[in-house]
């Protein structure tokens, strides 16, 4: 009887204790659920063979596929190549846990999805690998951000070299310059020249001036363009900066249908700003409304220049109705260098400086464009 | 413009196939030219000679443009200096307090500019030289020395003053 009533107590407490294992089993499932439903990362779990088992939440975000979808399938068919991939499992586990960094995956979609990985083999109690677990950190955006900065890093380089050539590159066309200036006064002092020889000559020493300036022209706006300094802002009328601007212009505008409406607000637009960058932008917005004015012909050519007054910024909008700009080519104009105009006409240079200075004045340069319709920039810069 | 065969310049730049075409220029315009390649020659030359107008590279191996017309101007204080400067560096002479400069030009420079403020760099120095000269004049008539005393530090003023 004793023994009896031992080994039902010793029974007791066996079912006691598995009572409270299996409530102990519960939360580590609950527990494990909550991370595998929670994380962000892929958590995948796969057998010795290497089909997938599971497959988490956050792996359904990185990867875009549903677990259903993929329970079953060898891991290698996420990979974005399962021959390279094959080789960084293997070298991954030799022993028994590893990780890889820039793993590319392949999104449901077909993009490229670069994970860090961290494998772990799955042991039973007998010892035996009987599965991977892994655990895959998405780094696409990191990654891309990482090379967006090696991009603009590279851009500044080019600047700095670009404003070094161009400021070396000054010196040879200042002393073309000089040399082309003293050759023409050397022809028109000659003697013995036939009429027709000395206009010729005349001519060609005229070009190698204009080309020269052309030159001075390039270099002296790409330097403005490289070099940094602070804009100096003091109280100024919009309005007036932009009459003053469009009466800079108006020479341009004679012998043209062309029309200049103003839609001002009534009061003054003033900001605190700086006036010779701003007249800068709008000399360079409104000189190529202008110039695709020209291009387009016709008697309806107009130029809306309109400002308006928000809370703590102004706008100014120059609208013309002339053809618009592609769609193909919306992506460039700001582009350095990206020019549609005629060799000698266009440096390429306006916009991007304008959205440059534009953007140093802690303001934004945008812009609307349909083909057929025309196009509106708009500059938006704070009041002070 | 028929004084500007009094007028004496000095120009300064390491580029000398620039400096060739440049005084060729200004020779047949009528002025009177020295050519130098370096701050170093500019100043060793104007020991020995008075210049009106000196137009100053900026950048140059050496000494600069800067101290150039600073040491040029400790030897001939009415010499105007027309600095000769790339794009961007006007602000920077002029924010380093180094306004001492007539002016500044952009290079390549334009010519008819450059005509304009060497005949104004004259003007201005002629203005000052004369304004200075009246009052050291002065100055020796009120010192009370006898007729003689005065005829000889006169001539000894327009010596130093270049003025014959």
């Amino acid at each position: 009887m004793e023994s009896n009533s031992s080994s039902e107590a010793e029974l007791k407490k066996v079912t006691r204790e598995l009572a409270s294992y299996k409530i102990e089993l519960h939360q580590i499932r609950a527990y494990l659920q909550c991370i595998l439903q929670n994380a962000s990362d892929l958590i995948f779990s796969t057998d010795a063979g290497g089909s997938l088992l599971s497959f988490s939440k956050g792996g359904e975000k990185v990867l875009g596929y549903s677990w259903i979808e993929v329970v079953g399938r060898p891991i290698t068919d996420l990979a974005e190549d399962p021959e390279t991939f094959e080789p960084v499992m293997v070298s991954c586990m030799k022993d028994g846990s590893g990780v890889a960094l820039d793993v590319p995956f392949l999104h449901k979609e077909g993009t490229t999805v670069y994970c860090n990985a961290s494998l772990m083999d799955l042991i039973n109690r007998e010892g035996q690998r009987v599965g991977t677990v892994g655990i895959c950190q998405d780094i696409t955006r990191w990654k891309k951000l990482q090379e967006d900065l090696v991009q603009v890093d590279r851009l500044a380089e080019i600047g700095r070299i670009a404003a070094g050539v161009g400021h070396e590159i000054n010196n040879p066309v200042a002393v073309i310059k000089e040399a082309a200036a003293w050759a023409g006064e050397v022809v028109s002092d000659a003697k013995g020249l036939s009429a027709d020889d000395r206009q010729e000559l005349e001519e060609v020493m005229e070009t190698i001036s204009a080309q020269t300036e052309r030159c001075r022209n390039i270099t002296h706006k790409l330097l403005g363009f490289a070099r940094e300094s602070l804009p100096t802002k003091i109280e100024l009328d919009i309005h007036e900066l932009l009459k003053e601007t469009i009466a800079f212009l108006n020479p341009q505008l004679k012998h043209t249908t062309i029309k200049i409406g103003l839609a001002f607000t009534e009061e003054p637009l003033l900001v605190n700003s700086d006036p010779r960058l701003l007249e800068q932008v709008f000399v360079n917005l409104i000189a190529n409304a202008i110039h695709a004015l020209l291009e387009k012909g016709g008697d309806d050519r107009r130029i809306e220049i309109g400002t308006l007054r928000k809370s703590s910024e102004v706008e100014i909008r120059v609208e013309d109705n002339a053809d618009g700009i592609p769609k193909e080519d919306q992506g460039k104009i700001f582009e350095l260098f990206y020019t549609t105009k005629p060799p000698g006409k266009g440096t390429g240079l306006g916009l991007p400086i304008s959205k440059n200075v534009v953007s140093n004045l802690g303001g934004e340069l945008t812009f609307e464009s349909k083909v057929g319709v025309g196009t509106t920039f708009t500059v938006r810069i704070p009041v002070s | 413009m028929s004084d500007q065969h009094n007028i004496r310049v000095l120009l300064v730049d390491d580029e000398e196939t620039l400096l060739e075409y440049l005084s060729k220029r200004l020779l047949k315009k009528g002025f009177a030219v020295k050519a130098t390649f370096s701050g170093e020659q500019a100043v060793e030359v104007a020991q020995n000679e008075t210049y009106d107008v000196a137009i100053v590279d900026l950048k140059m191996p050496g000494i600069d443009g800067v101290e150039t017309q600073k040491r040029l101007r400790q030897i001939q204080p009415f010499l105007q200096c027309i600095v000769l400067t790339g794009h961007g560096s006007v602000e920077s002479a002029l924010e380093s307090g180094q306004q001492e400069a007539f002016e500044y030009l952009l290079k390549p420079v334009d010519y008819d500019k450059l005509l304009v403020a060497i005949s104004e760099a004259y003007k201005r120095k002629v203005e000052i030289q004369t304004a200075r000269f009246r009052e050291e004049v002065e100055k020796v008539q009120m010192a009370g020395m006898g007729p003689r005393g005065i005829r000889k530090a006169i001539r000894e003023l327009e010596k130093i003053y270049g003025i014959e």
